[in-house]
């Protein structure tokens, strides 16, 4: 896969001139051919966001590079708390950073993870991908359809791989559900719907004060529209907040409806018309769905999509040993039903942990059965893109494809109206004012 | 007997007088209504006057702004929740009318009467709904250095040729630390802007955290 860079020449002398003094590890693409990296060579990572999911992913990284596998060059956050606690994570040889395009500017790292707030996703993705940086960005992909379109734009100019972290597609058992809902066992499936409990409310709402000092609050805000700072608009609880996490729908809803984008064949297609109902927040400053329900109408092929959020909606989980490829069954609480033509099929969850009906992971494939992509594991499947070109199982068209459903959905509770959508043009369709809306303006410097 | 074309025209005058009497009644009424609601202690009885300040509309825009001041941190949530829920009703398609009306007593609401908090709220709401008209009062604030950076992403947003040329004005107009924000409005508009290269992808912020 080639590597490339697109930033001028002026930019790139500004920016080098600006930029500290950092210790730099051998690039591995110099040592592979025609700037891929080699299959054998270890990848140098960096982190960007190392909080939350941040962490989880340093964690992890720190893990494969004990084992030999990557290299870790760098972490950056814009909160100074959570990078001091990752440069101790990440130990010697690390660099911090607040500014995530001093990486960007480092030759040798061939690849970032992204794990900031959804309002940075795709500024943070797209910027690397001009810098020639191989990404893994968090889900929601994107918080607009314009978004999304820079981000496939990006990556395909670019030629880095992307993959994005909806990755219940990567679950042993979702391989399971995959291959026993191709063959047929089901029959025709007409019907996929999501069962996920509320978003919260804040029940005790405060007024906007100082950021803590460890805060770099212009910075945390990035592309957003500015705003006095407020501890319910930060981390972790950034999620209800429309603008930002746009709630349950966007956080689960990348997750859940990827694997039922994945299934039904239906990645690269979209909807034509998606309606949105739900409740509002009675106080405080999240303005997220309480309760929702969307549904999306998809033609050729004919069938039906639905979010509905109501706690206390979830089909029983079934019981388990601990023994079934994923285990216990541990967030019950979501997941979706499958309705076939000969039956139905459930599962729950849908990311990290996605378990499936023991119809299906009991399902002996018989000779000429269908089979499908077993992911490898999510990040290998990531590595495996980048030292192949292959395209990874949550690339960015897939993952903006399931963003757009979350973001058309909040769209159409946000309007009060049903909104129809052209796939082929990524267009809503004659609605001047959501159309506006299918693009959010961002403060600079902190644009695409 | 037959009635004298004047006399039918003072009738009808009268009618329309009254029929506007009591139309203008009707929406007092609903907007003094959605104002107590806002006002009201209760949480349920906030969110349900909000959600219904769609059908209200125009008539409710300059007393629920006034409200959005309000030291009661939920009642101004409440003012600003129905403001917004306004201009979604108002820019629904075929109600071109409606959103005009509302987009015009937004427009009034952008002068340096009103805080500014409020006039930022505004601003974005013209974002969705703005037309024509809104552009040249929103064009004024890119002199304002609390709003102008808000002022510039709005006119980015609407679709329209006197928005762009209001960017292409404002570059001209802009001190040197505005220029390079209004030529990344021009560029995502699709305008070459030379002398002014993008600064998107240099670092300015260095932390304080020291390696191991």
């Amino acid at each position: 896969m080639k590597r490339t860079n697109k930033i001028n020449r002026r930019e790139f002398l500004a920016a080098a001139g600006a930029a500290v003094s950092v210790p730099y590890l051998v690039p591995s693409g110099v040592l592979a051919a025609s700037g891929r990296t080699g299959a054998n060579e270890r990848l140098t990572m960096a982190h960007i966001g190392v909080g939350g999911m941040g962490g989880y992913h340093l964690r992890d990284m720190v893990a494969r590079r004990n084992r030999g596998e990557v290299n870790i060059a760098a972490v950056c956050d814009a909160d100074e708390k959570r990078l001091a606690g990752a440069v101790k994570t990440a130990g010697k040889g690390v660099e911090p950073y607040r500014d995530y395009r001093y990486i960007l500017h480092r030759n040798d790292i061939d690849a970032v993870v992204i794990a900031t707030p959804d309002h940075w996703h795709a500024v943070q993705m797209v910027h690397a991908a001009q810098c020639g940086k191989h990404v893994y960005v968090e889900k929601p992909a994107c918080c607009t359809i314009e978004e999304g379109k820079a981000m496939v734009a990006a990556a395909k100019n670019n030629k880095v791989s992307v993959q994005v972290g909806s990755q219940g597609r990567s679950q042993p058992e979702a391989y399971m559900a995959h291959r026993y809902l191709v063959n047929g066992n089901i029959g025709h499936i007409d019907k996929v719907t999501c069962f996920h409990y509320n978003s919260p409310e804040d029940k005790n709402p405060v007024p906007d004060s100082d950021p803590p000092p460890e805060l770099d609050w212009d910075l945390w805000l990035g592309p957003l529209r500015w705003r006095p700072y407020n501890q319910k608009y930060c981390h972790g609880v950034f999620r209800w907040i429309m603008e930002s996490g746009g709630g349950q729908i966007r956080d689960r809803g990348a997750h859940v409806m990827s694997c039922a984008m994945w299934w039904m064949g239906a990645d690269g297609t979209g909807p034509v018309t998606i309606e949105a109902t739900g409740t509002s927040p009675t106080k405080g400053l999240w303005d997220s769905a309480v309760t929702m329900d969307v549904t999306y109408t998809f033609k050729n092929p004919d069938w039906v999509l639905t979010w509905n959020q109501h706690t206390g909606n979830a089909v029983p989980a079934e019981k388990r040993t601990g023994n079934e490829p994923g285990g216990k069954i541990s967030r019950p609480d979501y997941g979706a039903v499958y309705h076939g033509s000969k039956g139905k099929f459930v599962h729950w969850g849908g990311d990290g942990g996605t378990w499936v009906e023991k119809k299906a992971r009991q399902w002996q494939p018989p000779a000429g059965a269908k089979d499908v992509y077993k992911s490898p594991g999510h990040k290998e499947d990531w590595f495996n893109g980048i030292k192949t070109g292959a395209k990874t199982i949550m690339n960015i068209e897939a993952a903006v494809g399931v963003a757009n459903l979350c973001v058309l959905g909040n769209l159409s509770y946000i309007l009060g109206r049903k909104l129809e959508w052209d796939q082929a043009k990524q267009e809503i369709v004659g609605d001047r004012q959501a159309q506006r809306m299918m693009y959010r303006p961002q403060r600079h410097p902190y644009h695409l | 007997m037959s009635m004298s074309n004047s006399k039918k025209v003072s009738l009808a005058v009268a009618a329309t007088g009254m029929m506007s009497g009591v139309a203008d009644a009707a929406r007092k009424k609903a907007v003094s209504k959605l104002m107590a609601g806002i006002r009201d202690d209760d949480a349920k009885v906030r969110t349900e006057a909000w959600q219904s300040a769609g059908q209200v509309g125009a008539p409710a825009v300059k007393p629920l702004a006034r409200v959005m001041a309000n030291k009661e941190l939920e009642v101004a949530r409440a003012a600003k929740r129905g403001l917004w829920k306004i201009v979604r009703h108002a820019g629904r398609p075929g109600v071109g009318n409606m959103k005009r009306m509302v987009s015009g007593r937004l427009i009034e609401l952008l002068s340096d009467e009103q805080p500014v908090p409020v006039r930022r709220e505004v601003l974005w709401m013209l974002s969705e709904i703005g037309d024509r008209n809104a552009v040249k009062p929103i064009a004024a604030l890119l002199s304002d250095r609390e709003l102008r950076e808000d002022a510039r992403m709005v006119l980015q947003r609407i679709p329209n040729k006197a928005a762009l040329a209001a960017l292409r004005a404002g570059l001209k107009a802009a001190p040197d630390d505005f220029k390079l924000n209004i030529a990344q409005s021009l560029r995502q508009r699709g305008v070459k802007v030379r002398g002014l290269d993008c600064v998107k992808l240099i670092p300015t912020k260095k932390t304080n955290v020291k390696p191991l």
